[in-house]
This record gives C-alpha cells, sequence and structure tokens, in this order.
C-alpha cells in the first residue's frame, strides 16, 4: 500500500529512464493518486503491531477500538514520532485519570513546539533556508552555508516542535508518548546523532530492519552492509526521491567510517577531553550539514551548485541573504547549541524541575506571547510530506 | 487484555504548575493589552488583512454574470463597490491584489466555463507583464488558495476576521515578528541582492475586500513620504542575474512580454466566445512616479498594443480630463474620498466600453 501510493510514480518514472536507456520510448500515465494522510506512520504503527506479535514480543490486542486507536492515534499521525503498539496499548487497559499537573506539563510542551516550528523554524530560519536553496545562480560561500545551516536549524525546529507538540498534547489527553529528539546536534559522532535524532525512526530500523538482517552479529563487514542497506531504506522512506537516497546513502557512509575510526583509534584520556568532544561534535555537525544539502534541494543540479558555492567553487557568484538574516541564523544557532550542549546528558524534564519558579514562568509566558506576535499562516511542517 | 511488557511513563517536572499557569496567563493578557495600545497610539487600528483566504472568499461570490475586477494594488484602492453598483446595475466582486499581476487571475476567470460576466482589468505596465517573480507569484497563490482551499483553513479564516476587525495588532504585515525584525534598521552587505521592503499598512480592508487608504498616508507626513519614496525601489527591476549572459537575459524577458501579450489576447477572446466582456483600465499615478512610468513603459509600447491585439476597450485616465484631474497623495493610489469620486466619473466611461 505504502509502495503504490507513496512510490508508484517513482518507480513509473525509473522504469520509464531505464527503458529510454535502452532505447525504448514508453510514457508511463502519472498517478494523480492524493497520498492519504500519514500513510508512513500508520503503516509502520500497523507493521510493528504485526512484527512485535509474530516475534512474540507482546500478544494480539482483542480490542479493534484499542488497535484502531494505536495505529491513528491523532497527535502523532501525521509527522510521527512513530509510536509502538508495545508502549501504546498497555495504556488503554485503564482510561486515564485527569491530572492536573501533567495536563498543564502537556500544555507546557505544545507552547515549546509550537515556538520551534512557528518563531525558530518558520521566522527565523526558514527565509533564509528557502532563498538560498530557490536561487538560481551561484552563490558565495558564505551564503550557501548559512542557507545550508539555516535548514539545518529549520528541519530541527519543525520535526523536533511537532514531536514536542505531538507528546504535549498526548499528555493532555492522558498517555505518554517517548522522545522524537535528544538534542542531536550535540551529538560526538554519527551513531550518537541517530541515537538522538527521530529515534523513532532510527529505533524502528534497528529493531525491524537492521537486527534482522543480522546486524553485529556477521561480522565486520557485514555489520557495514547492513548499516547502509538500513540508511537507504531510511532515506528512500523520507521521500521517493533519488536526492533523499543520497541523503541516505551519506549517512550510512558516515557510520561506516565512524565504526572504522573507532576499530583504529581507541578512546584515551584526551580522546575524551571536552575539547576533543566538542572538535568531533562540530565535525558531526558539518557532515550533517552536508547531507541535508541533498535532502533539501529540488534536485542534484541545484544541490551541485550549492555544495560547489560551500567550498568557494564558484568565479562569479552572489550574495543574497541580508544582515539581518545573517544574524538571525547565528543567533539562532547559536543560542541552539549552547541549549544542546548543555542539556545534552540530562533531559528537558530534569532540567525544567531544577529551575526557579520564576525563570520557568518568565520562559513560558515569553514563548506563548511570542507566539501570539507571530501571527499569520506558518508553512506546513515539512514532515507531513513523508 | 494486552500481554506487554513495556510501562512507559513521562516524568513531569516538579513545579507548581496551577500557580505557574495563572501568572502565564496574567502576563499575556497584560502584554497583549500593552501591545494593542502601543500599536493604536502609533497609527493601526483594527482592519483586515488582505490574506490568500479573503480573497478565495471573495473568489467564491463571484456568479456567473459578475462584474469582476482584477488587477494590482491601483484597482484596489480607486475602485468604489457602491459607485459601481450604482452605475453598473451589479455590485462588483473585488479580487484586485496588491502587489500583483492580474493576468493569473484573468486566465482562471478564462478558464472558469461558468463565468460569462465583466471583467474590468487594471493595467499597470510593469506589474501586469511580469514574466515572473513574487508578482506573479501572489496571484497564483491566490488562485490556487481558491480552488484547493480546505475546511480547516475556512475555519481559520471565518475565525480571524472577527478577531481582525477588532484588535489592531493583528497586522500580517507590519506587527508580526518577522516584519518587526525586518524593521530593525540593520544595514546590508555592499552588492547584497537583498530585495525591496513592500510598504507599510496604509489602507483598511473590509470584508468585501474594499480598500481605503488611510487619512494619515493621504495627509502630508511621514508615512505618506515613506510609502512615497518606496516606491521607486519597489518599481525599479533588479539587475540582470550574473549567472545567465545579459544577451540571453533580455531575450527571455522579451519572449515572456511577448508570451503575455498572446495568453492574454486568448484569455480574452476565451471569454468573448462566451459572452464575457472586459475591459482594460489605466487608473491614475502622479509625481516621479508617473514620470517613471511613462519613461519605462511608454503607452505605445505597452498599453496601445495591449489594446489592439485583444480588441477590448480601454480607458486610459490621461485620455479624459474628469480622469486625469485626480492627485496621488503618495504617487500611486487615490485617497478614500477621491477614490469614490474617481468611480463616478469612471463609470460613464465604463457603461460605453461595455456597450451598457
Amino acid at each position: 500500500m505504502l509502495g503504490f501510493f507513496k512510490y508508484g510514480n517513482f518507480l513509473l518514472e525509473n522504469f520509464q529512464w531505464v527503458l529510454a536507456r535502452g532505447g525504448i520510448t514508453y510514457k508511463p500515465p502519472h498517478l494523480d493518486v492524493f497520498l492519504p494522510i500519514g500513510i508512513s506512520f500508520y503503516t509502520f504503527h500497523s507493521l510493528s503491531y504485526t512484527l512485535d506479535i509474530y516475534r512474540g514480543v507482546m500478544g494480539p490486542t482483542r480490542s479493534l477500538r484499542d488497535f484502531a486507536l494505536a495505529v491513528s492515534f491523532f497527535p502523532q499521525l501525521v509527522a510521527g514520532p512513530i509510536v509502538r503498539a508495545g508502549d501504546f496499548l498497555p495504556q488503554l487497559e485503564a482510561p486515564p485519570k485527569p491530572q492536573n499537573d501533567r495536563f498543564l506539563w502537556g500544555l507546557v510542551l505544545m507552547t515549546l513546539g509550537l515556538f520551534e516550528k512557528v518563531v525558530l523554524a518558520d521566522t527565523m530560519l526558514a527565509g533564509s533556508a528557502d532563498s538560498v536553496f530557490g536561487y538560481a545562480g551561484p552563490l558565495i560561500a558564505l551564503d550557501s552555508w548559512l542557507g545550508v545551516i539555516a535548514f539545518a536549524g529549520q528541519i530541527f525546529f519543525d520535526f523536533a516542535g511537532y514531536s514536542t507538540c505531538a507528546i504535549g498534547a498526548a499528555l493532555c489527553l492522558g498517555f505518554h508518548l517517548k522522545d522524537n529528539f535528544r538534542f542531536p546536534y550535540a551529538a560526538i559522532g554519527f551513531s550518537d546523532f541517530w541515537r538522538r535524532r527521530h529515534i523513532s525512526l532510527s529505533t524502528f530500523l534497528r529493531d525491524y530492519l537492521y537486527i534482522p538482517l543480522g546486524g553485529n552479529r556477521s561480522g565486520a563487514a557485514r555489520a557495514m552492509i547492513n548499516l547502509i542497506i538500513v540508511m537507504f531504506i531510511g532515506g528512500l522512506w523520507h521521500g521517493a526521491a533519488w536526492t533523499f537516497v543520497v541523503w541516505g546513502l551519506l549517512h550510512g557512509s558516515y557510520l561506516v567510517i565512524e565504526r572504522l575510526l573507532k576499530a583504529f583509534v581507541r578512546p584515551t584520556t584526551w580522546t575524551e577531553s571536552l575539547g576533543v568532544k566538542l572538535l568531533i561534535g562540530l565535525a558531526t555537525y558539518a557532515a550533517v550539514c552536508l547531507a541535508w544539502v541533498f535532502f533539501r534541494a529540488s534536485d542534484f543540479t541545484v544541490a551541485t551548485r550549492l555544495l560547489r558555492g560551500m567550498f568557494g567553487g564558484h568565479a562569479q557568484a552572489d550574495a543574497i541573504l541580508s544582515t539581518r538574516e545573517i544574524l538571525q541564523i547565528g543567533i539562532v544557532t547559536l543560542g541552539m547549541f549552547i541549549v544542546q550542549w548543555s542539556l545534552r546528558e540530562t533531559s528537558l524534564e530534569a532540567a525544567v524541575a531544577r529551575l526557579p519558579r520564576s525563570v520557568v514562568t518568565a520562559a513560558w509566558a515569553f514563548m506563548a506571547g511570542a507566539l501570539i506576535l507571530t501571527q499569520g499562516n506558518s508553512n506546513a511542517f515539512i514532515y507531513f510530506q513523508f | 487484555m494486552h500481554s506487554s511488557t513495556f510501562n512507559f511513563e513521562r516524568p513531569i517536572p516538579a513545579q507548581p504548575w496551577r500557580g505557574v499557569a495563572v501568572l502565564v496567563i496574567v502576563i499575556i493578557l497584560f502584554a497583549a493589552a500593552a501591545w494593542e495600545v502601543r500599536c493604536r497610539a502609533v497609527g493601526y487600528g483594527p482592519t483586515l488583512n488582505d490574506t490568500e483566504d479573503l480573497w478565495a472568499q471573495a473568489r467564491r461570490r463571484v456568479e456567473p454574470g459578475s462584474v469582476v475586477i482584477v488587477g494590482d494594488s491601483r484597482a484596489w484602492f480607486d475602485s468604489d463597490l457602491d459607485e459601481l453598483e450604482r452605475g453598473l446595475g451589479s455590485r462588483p466582486v473585488q479580487l484586485a491584489q496588491p502587489g500583483s499581476c492580474a493576468y493569473p487571475v484573468l486566465e482562471d476567470l478564462a478558464n472558469d466555463e461558468n463565468f460569462h460576466g465583466t471583467i474590468i482589468c487594471s493595467i499597470v505596465p510593469r506589474m501586469f507583464f511580469a514574466p515572473g517573480g513574487p508578482l506573479v507569484e501572489n496571484a497564483r497563490k491566490a488562485v490556487k488558495r481558491y480552488h484547493t482551499q480546505t475546511l480547516a483553513q475556512r475555519a481559520s479564516h471565518r475565525l480571524a476576521v472577527p478577531l481582525e476587525e477588532h484588535v489592531a495588532f493583528l497586522k500580517e504585515r507590519d506587527l508580526t515578528t518577522e516584519a518587526l525584525l525586518k524593521e530593525l534598521p540593520i544595514p546590508n552587505r555592499p552588492g547584497a541582492l537583498v530585495p525591496p521592503r513592500p510598504p507599510p499598512y496604509f489602507q483598511s480592508v473590509d470584508r468585501e475586500r474594499r480598500a481605503r487608504m488611510t487619512e494619515s498616508c493621504a495627509n502630508p507626513g511621514r508615512l505618506q513620504t515613506r510609502v512615497k519614496t518606496g516606491w521607486s525601489r519597489l518599481f525599479t527591476p533588479p539587475p540582470p542575474p550574473r549567472y545567465i549572459p545579459k544577451e540571453a537575459f533580455e531575450q527571455r524577458i522579451a519572449q515572456a512580454i511577448e508570451a503575455r501579450f498572446r495568453d492574454t489576447t486568448a484569455a480574452v477572446e476565451k471569454l468573448r466566445r462566451r459572452g464575457g466582456k472586459v475591459v482594460f483600465v489605466r487608473f491614475p499615478v502622479s509625481g516621479e512616479l508617473k514620470a517613471f512610468e511613462d519613461q519605462s513603459t511608454p503607452r505605445t509600447g505597452i498599453w496601445d498594443r495591449l489594446i489592439r491585439d485583444s480588441a477590448a476597450p480601454g480607458i486610459y485616465f490621461e485620455d479624459f480630463p474628469e480622469l486625469a484631474s485626480f492627485t496621488c497623495p503618495e504617487w500611486s493610489h487615490l485617497s478614500a474620498g477621491d477614490s469614490v469620486e474617481f468611480t463616478r466619473r469612471l463609470v460613464p466611461h465604463l457603461r460605453t466600453a461595455l456597450g451598457m
């Protein structure tokens, strides 16, 4: 079903391309089908339910209502996080009892998620990213990098914002969803990055694809091939385009390189120092940004032109970002780094519990006020399309 | 019975949440009230945002035989719906959009098989013949919203309208976080290709999308000067991109203009075959902006050819002393009072042009 709705046109186009290489002209009909809302997510929810029962991890539910709710629970239906039936169904055994603190903390999370999406992603970063990725000509290195950095921030705040809203909305209703993000731009290395970003997808792929493929059990070479396969599919899951495949393969390659490096460089005192960790963290972020180019670019022409710009490869190039936009990208990205690095070993809940009441009040009021001020139409969540 | 070993529960941070929530509500109410007072103090009043949803709502009012106004901000500011209704016998639908090219709307109406009414189309050559970019995109987005508007978007619009009619700070273009940030006086790098800012709000808009210039802009002062001086930057075309040879770029633009002539003629013909009528109108323009338009887009090159090619009637304000005697306070649009009188004087010419 997912293959038909999401990949039908992509497969037809590629089939057409292969035939054309063999000298056969074939024009397939364009399947003008609507992508059902949340198709990727309820497919994954159903898959996890079926596979967990098959593997004996959990037993089947006797209630169609509970099953339907687990598959289509509205807060996370359209953009995740992917919720395992085993995490959700037990919560339906007894109706959740109202709790003031849980409800209000849910509202705080929804405010935070909306703030991330509407203020940080859409207002502070999206315009610059759109300008850079949409520019038809060559750009200077500074603007190319800033556009990519803006997108790196935008997609984090957009998706983490949605996930936080979903978790908050679920909490208001009395349900508990797991974290989908844990400060990914404070990751030290790529395996750490994937333990912190889109956690529900990476653990899904690990449990239902990487481990069944053999995981680490069949030797180092096979483990690396498995990683590439998993990230290839992870890329394709994001969208029916080769640019997403390249994004996934780049991440697969990063993970393989990291494994090779870890095999040769054993942890010592100096590799554990904060300075080295920060450097590795920055290198991880830069490599992740390079991969984002393929994720965001509409095609390979745009991606290669931008990559060339990032490395100063254009003789005559334009600057298109205003100083204000440059400052916005710089301030938001720096702030994001400071928050994520200072919280990387803890959780949001633990940090909030330690804060004085006045700071919590001021932060919540600030976010709500900024939301009111940031009126008008916002962009749709990026992950709605997946 | 679910047989699962998972038992996950999110931690709730220990804080006096009820007290915090009450305080947050009080702060937000106080801050919003203070911001409203401040916005009103600097001249903003409650009025609707001219959104794609408001446009789509107006588009839905178009009936098969309607009189429809399409075009740019001049048709938007300068057309009085009451006078047009009185003079033409039916209340027109206002579909002109500020900062837009009229062609996508004209094309949409021409492709609407149910429509066989009358179109009053404003022509500002640099806008109507824009080869692409934001002017065309603004119109296309509105047309797309009309065709694809979801129930949620309609509901959101219904909620927004009464709020915008009572709250002054709900101004999408001037008073959002993004707009306020754009107002910061931060100089740009030399040579950076940064597009100019559109003018600030200087109008009120009602549910029929009738725009009226505010008194603070109609009278000499800071706002009027700011709007006036902004036109030259907005109407000056951006420099040709460096990544395309100049000749190739100029050729591309010339081809796009030729295509617009052809497409417009075809759209007018399509409407005419169904019994529809189109009349092109050149609304008043004054001062340095008029001199700039006369010099950069001379009448003979654009207007005369459009009327000739399309075989549609045209009303050029300068041809009639009673229409040419108006002065636009900020060079591009008429004041609210003048727009009524101008429309009253325009009606007989429209009736003649439409054979009424």
